[in-house]
């Protein structure tokens, strides 16, 4: 039940009562919306529900709430949903981008000004940024996302498969094609083993190199797992990955992969570029976390 | 000529488009591809130079090994 102003003498029903109790619990009723919305005076004391496939926004102005005043807002669907300061100012500690099943609290500390209190998961707590993930598709695929509010990103590819045999496929950062990755990896491969270390310095891309192909056995092996620290960091972005392959039977030759590295640019994490220049993906998926 | 695809998922709409790269897009594809062509035969070359070294030398790769562990 949004904020009621009462009069003298005025009888409140049970009904009332019930609600206003609900909401005191930050329970009740909600404002149901389906596209982007501006926040009204009336919602002072409701919740705000956002149900879109698509991305959306809830504006905040100035001028409509007083201090103390809280609007609840969840966003039930798929589409990102982005509370926006209009005219008013909004500050948060978590992230202003909603994801499925996200939410919290925004109160005002003056008619001009809030602060997004967002309710979460506890730390540690990863959600899925790719809705169902990415399918591998082309020669190249770009799966773009907000890391906003999020300390890492893990990115996982699983059960990745090419048209013909590849020596693994690169990844970039934002699209960057120029010559801001710098890794140290270490190889073992084959029966021997063999230890194979290598330096790259100021590469265009980061070169993961699983061996992939057409066969179930690629399929099985071909996979990775990257974590990339501080996406939002207005600094050098550091990342690790492991990946495992094979590129003719589950037991020889294997190669297994262990590396870090450093992707030298400021910018804050938007995107990922998985690119194969020898064949195309047939196969695979890409799931990006963030990690509060 | 077979069209080089691309796939663009924009994870915050969950919208997916396939489509040809733009020129700028193939442009560095080719350029990529050049440089794994050259470092795939870079790497050729290297192992043809390390077989023949071992034939001069008459010992076998893990004989090498075991000289410079």
């Amino acid at each position: 039940m949004a904020k009621q102003i009462f009069s003298t003498g005025q009888v409140l029903t049970a009904a009332q009562m019930t609600s206003l109790q609900q909401t005191a619990m930050l329970g009740g009723a909600a404002n149901a919306k389906t596209a982007s919305y501006v926040l009204v005076a009336a919602d002072a004391g409701d919740a705000i529900t956002m149900s879109s496939a698509s991305a959306t926004t809830i504006t905040v102005n100035t001028g409509l709430f007083a201090a103390g005043d809280i609007v609840t807002i969840i966003n039930l669907g798929v589409g990102v949903s982005t509370i926006t300061a209009g005219t008013a100012t909004v500050s948060t500690s978590g992230s202003l981008a909603l994801a499925q099943n996200q939410g919290g609290v925004l109160r005002f500390t003056s008619a001009s000004a809030a602060i997004f209190f967002q309710f979460t998961a506890g730390g540690g707590g990863m959600t899925l940024l790719n809705s169902g993930g990415t399918s591998l598709s082309g020669s190249a695929t770009t799966v773009s996302f907000t890391s906003t509010g999020y300390v890492n990103l893990q990115i996982q590819v699983l059960g990745v498969k090419t048209a013909a045999d590849a020596n693994g496929y690169t990844v970039r950062i934002n699209g960057d094609t120029a010559a801001n990755y710098s890794t140290m990896r270490s190889n073992i491969y084959d029966t021997g083993p063999t230890f194979d270390p290598n330096n790259s310095i100021g590469a265009t891309s980061i070169s993961i190199r699983s061996p992939l192909g057409t066969s179930s056995d690629y399929y099985k092996l071909g996979q990775m797992v990257m974590d990339i620290y501080s996406p939002n960091d207005s600094s050098q972005h550091f990342f690790n990955w492991s990946c495992v392959g094979s590129n003719t039977t589950l037991t020889n030759p294997w190669y297994m992969f262990n590396a870090l590295g450093i992707y030298d640019a400021s910018a804050a994490i938007s995107s990922l570029t998985f690119t194969t220049v020898s064949s195309t993906f047939t196969a695979g998926t890409v799931y990006v976390y963030g990690v509060k | 000529m077979t069209k080089v695809m691309i796939r663009i998922h924009n994870a915050e709409t969950n919208k997916i488009i396939d489509r040809e790269m733009t020129a700028d897009e193939l442009a560095q594809w080719e350029l990529d591809k050049a440089q794994e062509t050259q470092r795939q035969a870079e790497a050729e070359a290297k192992a043809t130079k390390k077989a023949a070294l071992l034939n001069r030398l008459g010992i076998t790769e893990d004989e090498a090994k075991l000289l410079l562990a």
